[in-house]
């Protein structure tokens, strides 16, 4: 454990509007596979990536309910990749920006996801091995 | 001498912002770093065997390591066979593996 190296990925994109945000969970999925603890700062638009009241919905166009459409939810993404580092015993955390929390109104948020700010990103960023941030373009 | 992988999600047909990332790229490369290039998402577009993008190719040229994700490839239907001679196929675990490894990593 001791030899874990973390990586903090900041990351601004909400959920369903970007290709980015795939890219973004298969950079977390491949870390935790790697081995490497992960750490999120969370700001902007995707401090609702974590939003517990996430619902999915049906295709009336291709005449789906909601069961068949099986529409993906982020935040079913960030449970099963919690899960995945428990399960190799490895480190998961995520924090949200509280004012973009606030100024959004996505307050529940799934557990095992914080709240924070501004200085938890310095302090993930400081306590990494290696950072990346990815812009909203 | 330092490395350096940029994630080059922007592509030159359509974002006029990939004029100065190319080129801070080629410049690093022509300053002796080690630089990798991974394309994701529509950056895989230029990648394409006739795909013509002048800034791009001339990264290409200059010896740059470019990389297109496997994953944004099969998306788009984007085959090995169809790509530029130049360009390899890779996954999220080459910019895990920079990371770990200390590299600059920086998204464009």
């Amino acid at each position: 454990m001791s030899d874990t190296k973390t990586l903090t990925f900041a990351f601004m994109e909400p959920p369903f509007e970007s290709e980015r945000t795939v890219t973004f969970f298969r950079l977390l999925d491949a870390a935790l596979e790697r081995g490497a603890g992960v750490r999120v700062f969370a700001y902007e638009g995707a401090v609702a990536l974590a939003f517990a009241n996430q619902q999915p919905h049906g295709n009336a166009v291709h005449d789906r309910d909601s069961a068949e459409e099986d529409h993906p939810l982020t935040k079913d993404w960030i449970a099963a990749l919690q899960e995945k580092a428990r399960s190799k015993g490895i480190g998961f955390e995520w924090i949200n920006c509280g004012l973009c929390v606030d100024e959004r109104g996505v307050n529940d948020v799934i557990d095992g996801c914080g709240r924070g700010g501004p200085p938890d990103l310095w302090r993930y960023a400081s306590d990494a091995h290696n950072t990346l941030t990815i812009g909203t373009r | 001498m330092s490395h350096y992988l940029f994630i080059q999600s922007q592509d030159p047909f359509t974002e006029i912002h990939t004029h100065h990332q190319f080129a801070l790229i080629g410049q690093l490369h022509d300053a002796g770093h080690q630089v990798v290039v991974l394309l994701v998402q529509n950056g895989v577009t230029p990648a394409r065997r006739d795909a013509k993008s002048d800034l791009f190719d001339d990264i290409v040229r200059r010896g740059v390591t470019v990389r297109a994700d496997h994953f944004a490839l099969m998306q788009r239907e984007i085959g090995d066979a169809d790509l530029k001679d130049q360009i390899g196929v890779a996954d999220m675990d080459l910019v895990i593996d920079a990371m770990l490894a200390g590299h600059k990593v920086i998204w464009h």
